[in-house]
């Protein structure tokens, strides 16, 4: 065993996040770390990074005890670490944040050359074809994260955590990472995933670890003794009823609500139509960086559309921003990055809440706060949000449950036709189910849905045709016929289509 | 103060709620406060004398709450205003002015001065809202431009200090009580006229951003750009607005000096930019925008007033009093951050 954990505790105020857990990690192999939201994933991997100390149980590398006193320590050590929160230097460029814990120095001085040559090594391994002078402040999520990936494997780690590395990738950015994680443990590194999506995890990992309640309840066992219900079980706890959404009929109405004839925009989009019923869930599917997020933000008006027509309900129209696509068409956008478009961390639920309504909220110019938190209540009990007093900060709440709140303002604010961008990243299944019941619901009372995604599964499960995106051109639309192989071939086959097919030779 | 000032608004006071109650920080401020005016009088028991002390020290409050109020408006975005003073001078000037050439009544001339402060504020706030520079640079630029400009406009209409004639109604603020107006026996307490004002805008402002779409939204603003914009809030406009509200408690402030001093003079104002950061950062406001506290600006005033006043009576030198003030606050602030992170650290979550 290269690492091993046992009996670790660790309590916060009034959490007892870890309960006796324990880890062991053996050269050469994936080590899959599952648990649901809350369970204590995060709260092992930073214990493990030298993050935190621990309150009771050891840890040993190489078989003897270590005390890591802080994250640098455990790097000496040769523990790497990606973190499912970003910690990059926004200001800083690609390859400065890639060596920022080794920058190659002479005379104190910073090379430049060896900084950008070293960070190159690290991105071609992921095969990155990224500016390594580019500020990271200029790249999309996705591309962030896939950084923060390479400067993990700037340092030649013997063991690696990667916390939810896949959260923002699509699927072959995540066959890219995978491909490398092999190649790792094939030269007799040790990798920890921690990941929600199952999938991926039984493709890649070899053992794993299931935490529940800060504990271990399955330890270092080959994962191909469980079966994916069999894990989902352990996670949960109890015997688990596979969720199937109940069968929805899309009203079949004349005038879309959202309509889109050959719209180009500024950010590079042409030929794009599609439409969106009342009642219906299109689903738009694509990989990152297919232009889908900004397809959504052109239509707001956060961008512009440059040709063509969008429509809504029949009336063409010109959107200049948020505020008014909101209050006069009714249209709301769940954006795919929560943390810092779609929630005031740092203020209280309610006002994150009460932020699109409030002006429905007064009286003589004043707030009316009882109406405020009646609304917050309201949609508390309708999202099931958990909470422990609607003053408390939205950053305080687990991620499905933020998710809810982000949600909520725009039911709040009773639109018509909502855009879903990724509404489950970085969600456990039991939320994550109960999210696309709450999707499939709305549709059901006949809101329009625009449904952004890269999770296969859930476009399959929820959308009822399926626009397929690819640089930043709709390649295709397919009637969803819930088959999820048959469907998952025709959208991949439809991506990978040539826009124009090339010449024979 | 009443209870809409009692509870300190917006996001501290979520935080402050799920913390333990000695880690408010408004609590700590009250108590640093009734220690430091028991230690005056212990030394020099003619720091509660009435006419003495109380008096001038309450008038000198009103002018630095609002002055903190002044920079609270745009700490709420979490910008910054640099031109504080020259707008407060602005003002002023734009007050003397109107009396001096169109005779008016001492209100209209407070109110067209008024206008002043909060266009030069929505000026600022246009300027950083178009083109996104920061609003240090940007209203550090417009203060640099107005010394000129105040300088200018003083030679041109006065004898270059101050203007000759102020308007009836200003001698009357600054020498009168309410202990001058007695209805029979029964006489007002010893408060000077113009602390009503300096009340009446603390609780509008705290009114403002405590329960009005506006103010909400500027907070809003101020906690996140990104998710104001992305959840319909008209971004560009309320900075607009948060920085007119500034250059208008600017003027304010400048016009209760003018009261205070006797006269609208070209020195208004210059000393305003480090208390108006002082009252508001004392009292719990965050730079970084997205929270504010009115009481806790009136509690940072109210002290850093206290302790010049204590520190004078003393008879320490103006020099040794810079140092001594600036070194009490050094302290309060960080016990202050002390106490917060220990409460944090107890309070912290997974």
């Amino acid at each position: 065993m290269i690492l091993s954990a046992s009996g670790l505790v660790k309590t916060f105020p009034g959490v007892r996040a870890l309960d006796g857990a324990s880890l062991s990690l053996a050269a050469g192999s994936v080590h899959a770390l599952l648990g649901e939201n809350g369970a204590g994933k995060s709260t092992l991997v930073k214990i493990l990074t030298g993050v935190y100390r621990p309150d009771g149980g050891t840890i040993e590398l190489d078989g003897k005890p270590v005390h890591f006193t802080g994250p640098l320590d455990a790097l000496r050590a040769g523990i790497g670490v990606v973190h499912q929160e970003r910690n990059l230097v926004t200001e800083f460029s690609v390859a400065e944040n890639i060596v920022l814990h080794h920058l190659p120095r002479r005379f104190g001085v910073v090379r430049r050359s060896r900084v950008r040559d070293e960070a190159r090594r690290c991105l071609d391994l992921l095969d990155l074809d990224l500016d390594p002078d580019a500020p990271v402040s200029t790249l999309s999520v996705a591309q962030a994260q896939l950084v923060e990936i390479a400067k993990a494997l700037s340092v030649d780690n013997r063991v690696l955590l990667l916390d939810e590395p896949t959260a923002s990738l699509t699927g072959d950015e995540a066959d890219r990472l995978y491909a490398i994680v092999r190649k790792l443990t094939g030269s007799g590194h040790a990798v920890v995933l921690v990941s929600h999506k199952l999938e991926e995890v039984f493709a890649v990992a070899d053992t794993v670890t299931v935490l529940r309640d800060g504990r271990s309840v399955a330890e270092g066992q080959p994962l191909s003794a469980y079966t994916r219900d069999e894990v989902v079980d352990l996670m949960v706890g109890r015997a688990h009823a596979a969720v199937s959404l109940a069968a929805r009929t899309p009203l079949s109405s004349d005038a879309a609500a959202l309509s889109l004839t050959d719209v180009a925009t500024s950010y590079g989009h042409a030929d794009v139509s599609f439409d969106v019923a009342p009642g219906e869930i299109y689903g738009l599917y694509g990989l990152v960086g297919a232009g889908r997020t900004e397809l959504a933000k052109a239509l707001l008006g956060l961008g512009s559309v440059t040709a063509g027509t969008v429509s809504v309900h029949g009336t063409p129209v010109r959107i200049s921003g948020v505020g008014e696509a909101l209050r006069r068409h009714r249209i709301g956008y769940v954006t795919e990055n929560r943390k810092e478009e779609g929630l005031f961390l740092e203020q209280p639920i309610t006002r994150n809440i009460g932020v699109t309504v409030w002006h429905r909220l007064t009286r003589l110019g004043l707030i009316r706060d009882r109406a405020e938190a009646s609304l917050v209540d309201d949609y508390r009990q309708r999202l099931g949000i958990r909470l422990a007093t609607p003053k408390q900060l939205a950053g305080q709440l687990s991620g499905g449950n933020q998710q809810k709140v982000s949600l909520a303002k725009w039911l709040a604010a009773d639109c018509g036709i909502l855009i879903v961008d990724e509404p489950t990243v970085g969600i456990d299944v039991r939320t994550k189910a109960a999210f696309h019941e709450l999707i499939a619901g709305l549709a059901g009372q006949g809101m329009a849905i625009l449904l952004i995604s890269s999770d296969l599964p859930e476009i399959v499960t929820l959308a009822d045709r399926i626009g397929v995106m690819a640089g930043f051109r709709l390649r295709g639309e397919l009637p969803n016929d819930g088959d999820y192989e048959r469907m998952s071939q025709s959208i991949i086959r439809l991506i990978h289509t040539p826009l124009i097919p090339a010449a024979p030779h | 103060m009443t209870a809409l000032l009692e509870t300190p608004p917006e996001a501290p006071a979520a935080r402050a709620r799920s913390l333990p109650l000695w880690a408010n920080p408004r609590l700590g401020l009250l108590v640093l406060l009734v220690v430091l005016v028991v230690l005056f009088t212990a030394l020099r028991p003619s720091f509660l004398d009435v006419d003495f002390t109380l008096v001038p020290m309450q008038a000198d409050i009103s002018v630095y709450v609002v002055v903190g109020l002044a920079q609270l408006a745009v700490l709420s975005l979490g910008h910054m205003n640099m031109a504080v003073g020259r707008m407060a001078a602005m003002s002023a000037f734009a007050m003397g002015l109107a009396y001096q050439e169109l005779g008016t009544p001492l209100v209209v001339d407070v109110l067209i001065g008024l206008a002043v402060g909060a266009g030069l504020g929505a000026l600022a706030g246009l300027v950083i809202s178009r083109t996104g520079v920061n609003s240090f640079v940007v209203t550090l630029a417009l203060d640099f431009a107005l010394v000129g400009l105040v300088s200018l406009l003083y030679a041109k209409a006065t004898d270059g200090v101050s203007f000759g004639a102020q308007p009836g109604g200003m001698a009357a603020l600054r020498t009168d009580t309410f202990a001058d107006y007695c209805a029979g026996n029964v006489c007002g307490p010893p408060v000077p006229l113009i602390v009503p004002i300096a009340v009446v805008a603390a609780l509008l402002v705290g009114l403002l951003f405590r329960w009005s779409r506006t103010g909400r939204e500027i907070l809003m603003t101020g906690a996140s750009v990104k998710a104001a914009e992305l959840s319909g809030i008209p971004v560009g406009r309320r900075v607009v607005q948060a920085h007119a509200l500034s250059g208008l408690l600017s003027g304010l402030a400048g016009f209760l000096l003018a009261v205070n001093n006797g006269a609208f003079s070209a020195g208004i104002g210059d000393a305003f930019l480090l208390p108006s950061f002082l009252a508001p950062v004392l009292g719990g406001t965050l730079l970084v925008g997205g929270a504010v506290s009115v009481l806790g600006t009136f509690l940072g005033a109210t002290i850093t007033q206290v302790i010049y006043k204590g520190l004078n009576l003393l008879q320490f030198q103006v020099d040794q009093l810079k140092l001594y003030i600036g070194l009490v606050l050094i302290v309060a602030l960080s016990l202050d951050r002390v106490r917060h992170v220990l409460a944090e650290r107890r309070g912290a979550r997974a």
